[in-house]
């Protein structure tokens, strides 16, 4: 993604950002918000600045000044939130989100710089399952969007790490082969996965909180998939059914369908094969 | 001459070549292999085309709902699929306690030339895979009158007993190892119109994406495409895992067929690489059985020198 889509409820975007470009793609996707007549949140002095450099200094008072807009820097978000934890993070952002509704908006759009949590070794492991789980509130209907921000310099693997749990990213570059993220019917898989990817899907899977009787996993947009990273999505299917639940594939390109097959992995769990979501 | 007793049970695998000339001879040599299986209550399983498939049935009468029939032209389009069906085979019969015996005609006439050379070559690993397993024997029929001499000959290196419908005897040309040989023998190399290139680290994506490009540039379905994409993909990773961390990929087309070739300074430790199906709780090993189980004919030549993976599709 090299652009901004047009505003959605449900936005989760993925910005690494080196340059000013960030800047103007901040004050896009809050302009976004103000269309669409949500209230907006933005967290980190970086994306701060991106606000105020906007020049219509007037215009950012005045939304500051009806409650439209709130900034807190990273040590306010973090007085606010304590300690990060992928679960405080829901209640933190669950109970701003239903404020906004209540006060009359249509949801809460948020700018977070996440780039200080992906520096903190300790918490790379927390800070994907939030993504994962942020992700899945977002696409639930709740009426939040983000656009989660990193910086460029961070290293690259956890870089592609934190992107590919975002339905669009913007990263130049280092762009991830894979993304998994929700949407409306379940999770969706898309871009290509080989052996060399195999270990950050599962991670990424593994990270996620799949509920319910069934979880669908679309592959509609999925470019390619080898026999390694097959064999991650079957072996994910038999974590499930210990856990009671029954993965579909939805929208498997055909060749998925004859490697499953071929390898036999029916005999780790049973898989249903479906068509494309409607 | 001796006539070896073909009555006795045999203590390991059994592998021999009946040579037939004719419809007639050939069934007079299978049918008393499949007849003297089902009088011992063994497992019998029949590899062969469609047309010697009915011809058998009809021949068998009443008997032929005793035999599995498998469609040779089918399980064994690509030979390097072979093996797997007769593991399969022995696990469920032999593994159950019974006897077996098949029938398997890999080799049969109007095959392409290509495909009769990794039909030897199939033969020959035949011998590697079962020789330390179970009991049971493989009774493989060739039509001395049709196929090319050089095949019939490899068959007396590829099996350590040679038949008719007469006789049964050791085959003095037996090689054992003779996969060895054959595993590290040249592949003909085309003339011109090969487009070529080298891949390394980080380029399995872009690989399979030239192989795919191509492949489309060359008429094939989206069947073939995403066939050979995979292909693509598993073996430049092959590559780059365990062949030294790069590779050759070259591209050409010739009558009635598209190859796309891999090649690296890697050696399969294993002559049975790809040939038998991978366990699921398997780690790796999984690219090449997916190449052959997917592709039309694939010929894999390996020695310390390297290893080379030609993928055939028939245009």
């Amino acid at each position: 993604m090299t652009a901004l889509p047009g505003p959605d409820a449900a936005d989760h975007v993925c910005w690494v950002y080196d340059d000013e470009a960030f800047d103007a793609a901040v004050r896009q996707f809050l302009a976004g918000g103000v269309a669409r007549g949500e209230r907006l949140l933005c967290v980190g002095e970086r994306v701060i600045d991106s606000v105020r450099a906007g020049g219509d200094g007037d215009d950012v008072e005045s939304l500051l000044a009806d409650g439209r807009l709130e900034l807190l820097t990273v040590a306010e978000a973090y007085a606010a939130t304590g300690r990060f934890a992928p679960e405080r993070q829901l209640a933190f952002y669950d109970a701003a989100t239903r404020r906004a509704v209540a006060d009359g908006y249509r949801g809460l759009r948020v700018v977070a710089d996440l780039t200080p949590l992906a520096e903190d070794e300790s918490a790379r492991a927390d800070l994907l399952r939030w993504e994962h789980r942020a992700d899945a509130y977002m696409a639930s209907g709740s009426g939040m969007s983000a656009m989660c921000a990193y910086r460029g310099d961070l290293p690259a693997d956890v870089l592609t790490d934190v992107a590919g749990a975002h339905p669009l990213v913007h990263a130049g570059r280092r762009v991830p082969a894979f993304r998994l993220f929700f949407e409306e019917a379940g999770l969706a898989l898309a871009g290509s996965v080989d052996t060399f990817d195999a270990d950050r899907l599962a991670a990424l899977l593994w990270s996620s909180t799949a509920e319910g009787p069934v979880v669908t996993l679309d592959l509609t947009f999925l470019e390619f998939i080898d026999g390694a990273g097959c064999r991650v999505l079957a072996r994910w299917a038999r974590e499930l059914a210990t856990r009671s639940i029954a993965l579909e594939l939805r929208g498997a390109p055909r060749i998925v369908e004859r490697m499953w097959t071929l390898l036999g992995f029916s005999a780790l769990a049973p898989v249903t094969f479906a068509g494309a979501p409607a | 001459m001796t006539v070896v007793d073909s009555g006795a049970a045999p203590a390991a695998f059994d592998h021999e070549a009946l040579f037939y000339r004719g419809t007639d001879d050939f069934l007079a040599g299978v049918l008393a292999f499949v007849h003297d299986g089902l009088a011992k209550d063994e497992a019998v399983v029949v590899a062969e085309p469609r047309d010697r498939l009915d011809l058998l049935r009809d021949a068998l009468g009443s008997d032929a709902g005793s035999v599995e029939f498998l469609d040779m032209a089918d399980i064994g389009a690509n030979p390097s699929r072979i093996i797997a069906v007769w593991a399969a085979a022995v696990d469920r019969h032999v593994g159950a306690g019974r006897g077996l015996r098949g029938v398997g005609e890999p080799a049969f006439h109007g095959r392409r030339e290509a495909e009769l050379v990794e039909c030897q070559l199939h033969e020959l690993l035949l011998n590697e895979a079962f020789d330390d397993g179970p009991a049971w024997r493989l009774m493989c029929p060739y039509d001395e009158r049709l196929l090319p001499r050089a095949v019939c000959r490899g068959a007396l290196r590829a099996h350590p007993m040679r038949s008719t419908a007469q006789h049964r005897l050791p085959s003095v040309g037996y090689a054992p190892d003779g996969h060895v040989a054959a595993l590290a023998e040249r592949l003909p190399r085309p003339r011109e119109g090969v487009l070529s290139g080298r891949y390394g680290p980080g380029d399995a994506p872009a690989t399979r994406r030239t192989v795919a490009h191509w492949a489309r540039s060359c008429g094939l379905s989206d069947e073939q495409v995403g066939a050979l994409e995979l292909a693509a993909s598993e073996l430049a990773t092959n590559s780059l895992r365990h062949g030294g961390g790069q590779g050759t990929v070259a591209m050409w087309t010739g009558p009635g067929v598209a190859v796309v070739e891999f090649s690296d300074a890697g050696h399969l430790s294993d002559p049975l690489s790809g040939r038998l199906h991978p366990p699921v709780d398997q780690e790796g090993g999984r690219g090449l059985y997916l190449v052959n189980q997917l592709c039309d004919l694939v010929q894999v030549r390996t020695s310390p020198e390297g290893t080379t993976v030609r993928v055939l599709t028939w245009l």
